[in-house]
């Protein structure tokens, strides 16, 4: 029989000026449309045409839209636990978290989590090993992060703190001219083709990597689970479809503008820096530090910060073997 | 019929019939927006659950940040006007340009650059310099409707000069940096000084009798202007040179500040002797020390990493609070007042957001948005065709309705049209900014009309203040004409790095 | 109708008393972003809990001060036409307005806002940022003060009423004096 002609509207957590992770939402009402043969639409929206973009995980839940597109970590302060669906300090890159919530356990972790919410999630994107973010001074040892003060949201703000920093959420419209007049000291932001658009180059040529707070952020689809389960199978399947193409659409494309944009950054005298070795350390042994004193507070972070750290352990005794044997021999010689 | 495409139309309609009704502007947006709301619910255009994104959309109202300097920028500029350091100020110019013909017109235009780069709400200038500077020009022999143009027009400088609500409103709804929107502003900020400048040296060539310079016996210190004035100059040579030797040296910010204050109190030294023989010199440097603190405080807070753009309009009312207190001015009526003032002008601005996005979230459930960018990029011409249906759309609504409600409902509907054409939103939002300034003096609902009637001596007739605003009207449409063409320098300046 | 003004006195009371606790956080919060700013510069000491706390007060001043303003006449009108009705027809214009336009923009705020704020405190939501503040409250304050806001709207249109009919010679003193 003819299926029904069904519309949704997403909300995204970005602007459509950052195109690749906006992108994503795209690609996935495209070829849900294409799939359905027209008839089950998704309109995406950028932040804030419907709600803000950090509004999204309670317009989704409220079914105030049947879809949102964000990253879970922004919702922490519903649930600490969430982080570990989008990424946490220290954690995993994007390809093992792909495994993690395909094949090992992680989205049925999940989806016993967002169901308290009224919510089902999709894998939707990642945006790689993000960079560590616009210093306007060079950072030599520990002491220096002490009282630096740093945008930083979320969990890689608990985790700098704990190294001295202070971090501070300021107003979008505040950081730019904030980070010029050394108002603040440095910002984070995520890797150089969303970088660049926003300019920080211009004002903090001290650009550092990795961003260990975020070495492979993963977003999501948020569908709202009533509207979900009133979904036709074939609807059900073509979503699915479309968001896992949705989610290596991104990691794809975010790799392929990556480098060049890193080279104009380098042309414009940005100047590249690794995090020292003892900075890492110390951030490694906090981000632990602060893991397991959630772990106690809480029974379900507890089971899903076991579950990861398990899986983590076998996946890093696996990625450095082959992975990175070739990897640290044929990235430095080109 | 398709009633789905007549639904956006439909809403316009009954936006403009609702706020004719004289009923408050923030409850008749809503209204609109909650009856379509009903209705788009009622003919299943979209599900009622679409509504429930109110409280998302409120929240993020209320966790801006940056609209913090409303009620900052306001406070600020309430204290200032009670403080009495504008009188100061007008009085020491007045006396000090006052044997020039058209004298007492420059001072006015430039205590309102000083004022405007100290305060971001434009109600603060027009008072101060309607209830000090009007009747002395009168006494004088001022054409009225001179005296009460040059008076609007300084006063608007308030909003266009960093740092300036209007500024980091526009900037806000842009999504644009409020730093770069400041540096933007200040080629068309500059340009409408110097404008109102030669416009007044004009008026005193062709028409001397509306300008009389003073008379001989209004001025106590006659025959000191000149060496005041070259002592004044003296010090601007000198801060100038300290703050380039400060740059040249690559100081840190506040040392470079200290270095600034140390070369000027130096100088001070120097001129000593002669400060003391000059009476108006020293009134003249002292009612000059309050606006430079205040400057400080609001943008030199900002330039030294100090403060963000926000909390430097808190650095300003903690500035205007010390100044009035220093002036013995401030008593607990004042400080009572102008904390319920601003806490009223803060809850209906608010309060017009929040109606405004009701209405905009019924009007993109009804798919307004599409056909807002339909209408918007089917006009002719392209980007000129657009950009020039904007200004003349944004000239027009300055007419009827003001600034906060421009910025609310009508720039995110015109921003759809900017972002489909690929131009530049900082640019965009400057366009509208110094095109806003006309806003202000275009009656019946100029703010800045108001204000000056308000404060204007019986003699002044409502003509006057109406009719003397146009010339004013005209320069600041040139200003926009030149923002216009300048339109690659205003950016390279304001995104580079400068000052780094 | 005593029981309406009466209704309506104790409303406005209530009103008063909200709106002047509300008037001193202008202050204060301007004395907090200053502070802030120089902790950060001065002392590189500064928290998320202070940044969240200045919206929090400017929350408050514009949420619990929308009754405040309606009860002083203070939301901006466009007076084009309104200025030149008489009195009666103004009445007129703000019970239509009341009932049509204010109530029901309040009412359906406060349905709105009532299980998104009570789900936020069911789960004590958080900032999501280090060393944030509680979301929870902020977020009930949203039905909170549209209820405020649809209270004081009810005492303008009992006094509009009480106007209209007689009962009560001028709705607003305060603003008559004005005129006068
Ligand atoms: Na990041
Ligand atoms: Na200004």
């Amino acid at each position: 029989q003819a299926q029904p002609t069904i519309r949704w509207r997403l909300a995204s957590s970005f602007p459509k000026s950052l195109d690749t992770i906006y992108g994503a939402a795209e690609v996935l009402a495209e070829r849900v449309r294409a799939l359905t043969g027209g008839r089950f639409q998704i309109r995406p929206y950028q932040a804030g045409e419907i709600v803000p973009g950090l509004q999204v995980m309670d317009a989704v839940q409220q079914g105030t839209v049947e879809v949102g597109h964000t990253a879970s970590y922004y919702f922490v302060g519903k649930a600490q636990v969430l982080a570990f669906d989008t990424s946490v300090p220290f954690g995993l890159t994007a390809r093992q978290q792909n495994a993690w919530m395909y094949f090992g356990g992680g989205i049925e972790l999940f989806r016993s989590i967002f169901a308290d919410f009224g919510i089902i999630q999709f894998p939707g994107g990642n945006t790689g090993a993000q960079m560590g973010g616009w210093f306007r001074k060079e950072i030599r040892t520990l002491a220096d992060l002490r009282g630096l003060k740093m945008r930083i949201p979320g969990p890689g703000g608990q985790v700098m703190s704990r190294l001295g920093v202070v971090p501070q959420v300021l107003a979008g419209g505040d950081i730019y001219p904030a980070l010029e007049r050394g108002t603040i000291d440095a910002t984070e932001w995520v890797n150089p083709y969303d970088d660049e658009k926003l300019g920080f180059y211009r004002v903090a040529k001290n650009y550092y990597y990795p961003g260990f707070w975020e070495p492979g952020a993963m977003l999501v689809f948020y569908v709202n689970l009533r509207e979900w389960q009133r979904l036709p199978k074939e609807y059900q399947q073509a979503f699915e479809v479309a968001a896992a193409e949705a989610n290596q659409w991104m990691m794809a494309k975010y790799d392929q503008v990556n480098g060049p944009a890193l080279q104009r950054l380098l042309r414009n005298g940005v100047r590249l820096r690794k995090w020292p070795n003892e900075i890492m350390q110390a951030a490694q042994k906090a981000a632990f530090e602060w893991f397991e004193e959630e772990a106690a507070k809480d029974a379900t972070y507890r089971r899903v910060y076991t579950a990861w750290r398990r899986f983590r352990e076998e996946q890093f005794r696996w990625f450095a073997v082959a992975e990175l044997g070739y990897e640290q021999f044929a990235f430095p010689n080109v | 019929m398709d009633l789905y495409a007549l639904m956006p139309p439909l809403m316009f309609l009954a936006l403009i019939l609702f706020l004719l009704s004289g009923y408050p502007v923030a409850f008749s947006l809503g209204a609109v927006g909650m009856v379509f709301g009903f209705l788009g619910i009622a003919l299943d255009l979209f599900p009622a659950s679409l509504l429930g994104a109110m409280p998302d959309r409120i929240f993020g109202i209320m966790s801006n940040q940056l609209l913090l300097a409303i009620p900052f920028f306001t406070l600020m500029g309430i204290l200032l006007e009670k403080s009495g350091l504008a009188e100061d100020l007008l009085d020491t110019m007045g006396r000090l340009f006052g044997p020039l013909r058209g004298g007492l017109a420059l001072s006015v235009v430039f205590v309102g650059a000083i004022l405007g780069a100290t305060t971001g709400v434009v109600a603060a200038s027009v008072m101060a310099m309607g209830l000090i500077s009007l009747p002395v020009m009168l006494k004088y022999g001022y054409n009225p409707r001179f005296a009460s143009g040059v008076i609007l027009g300084s006063a608007t400088l308030a909003q266009i000069i960093p740092p300036s609500v209007v500024l980091i409103v526009l900037a806000d709804q842009l999504g644009v940096s409020v730093g770069d929107m400041y540096k933007a502003a200040l080629i068309p900020s500059l340009a409408t000084v110097l404008l109102y400048f030669l416009y007044v040296i004009y008026v005193a060539l062709v028409h001397p009798r509306w300008v009389p310079a003073l008379p001989k016996e209004a001025r106590p210190e006659a025959g000191k202007e000149l060496p005041t004035a070259f002592a004044l100059l003296s010090y601007l040579l000198v801060g100038v040179g300290s703050w380039r030797l400060g740059e040249f040296l690559h100081l840190p910010g506040w040392l470079e500040g200290l270095e600034i204050l140390l070369g000027l109190g130096l100088w001070t030294l120097f001129l000593l002797p002669w400060i003391r023989t000059n009476p108006l010199l020293r009134k003249a440097l002292l009612s000059m020390v309050p606006p430079l603190v205040l400057i400080f405080l609001v943008l030199g807070t900002v330039l030294i990493g100090l403060a963000t753009p926000t909390e430097a309009g808190a650095m300003g009312v903690v500035g205007a609070l010390v100044l009035a207190a220093l002036n013995r001015r401030l008593s607990f009526q004042v400080l009572y007042g102008a904390m319920e003032g601003t806490a009223k002008l803060t809850a209906f601005v608010v309060f017009i957001l929040i109606g405004s996005t009701l209405f905009s979230l019924v009007f993109r459930g009804v798919d307004g948005d599409l056909w807002v960018e339909g209408f918007l990029t089917g006009l002719p011409g392209g980007e000129v065709g657009y950009i020039l249906f904007v200004m003349v759309l944004v000239f027009l609504l300055g007419f009827f309705i003001d600034f906060f409600e421009i910025a609310f409902i009508a720039l995110p509907l015109l921003a759809i049209g900017a972002d489909a054409l690929g131009i530049d939103k900082l640019w965009f939002g400057l366009l509208v900014g110094v095109n806003l300034q006309t806003s202000f003096l275009t009656p019946p609902f100029g703010f800045a009309l108001f204000y000056l009637r308000n404060v204007a001596p019986k003699e002044v007739r409502t003509a006057d203040i109406y009719l003397g605003g146009i010339p004013f009207i005209l320069l600041q449409l040139l200003v926009l004409l030149l923002v216009y063409f300048l339109r690659e320098p205003i950016l390279n300046m304001a995104y580079s790095g400068f000052g780094q | 109708m005593r029981f309406l003004l009466g209704l309506s006195r104790a409303i406005d009371v209530l009103t008063e008393g909200v709106g002047r606790l509300v008037v001193w956080l202008v202050l204060l919060v301007a004395l907090l972003s200053a502070g802030n700013a120089i902790l950060r510069y001065g002392f590189s000491y500064s928290s998320n809990a202070y940044l969240e706390a200045q919206w929090y007060m400017f929350s408050l001043i514009f949420l619990l001060g929308g009754a405040y303003a309606l009860k002083h006449n203070a939301h901006v009108r466009i007076d084009l036409l309104y200025d030149r009705f008489s009195r009666r027809t103004q009445a007129w214009i703000d019970v239509v307005g009341t009932v049509l336009f204010l109530l029901p923009m309040a009412l359906g705020l406060i349905y709105l806002s009532w299980p998104w704020a009570m789900n936020s405190l069911s789960i004590r939501e958080m900032s999501p940022d280090v060393g944030g503040l509680p979301r929870w409250p902020i977020k009930l304050l949203v039905p909170f003060s549209f209820g405020l806001l649809a209270l004081q709207g009810l005492s303008e249109l009992i006094k509009r009423i009480a106007f209209l009919t007689g009962a009560l010679p001028s709705w607003s003193p305060e603003e008559e004096e004005e005129v006068a």
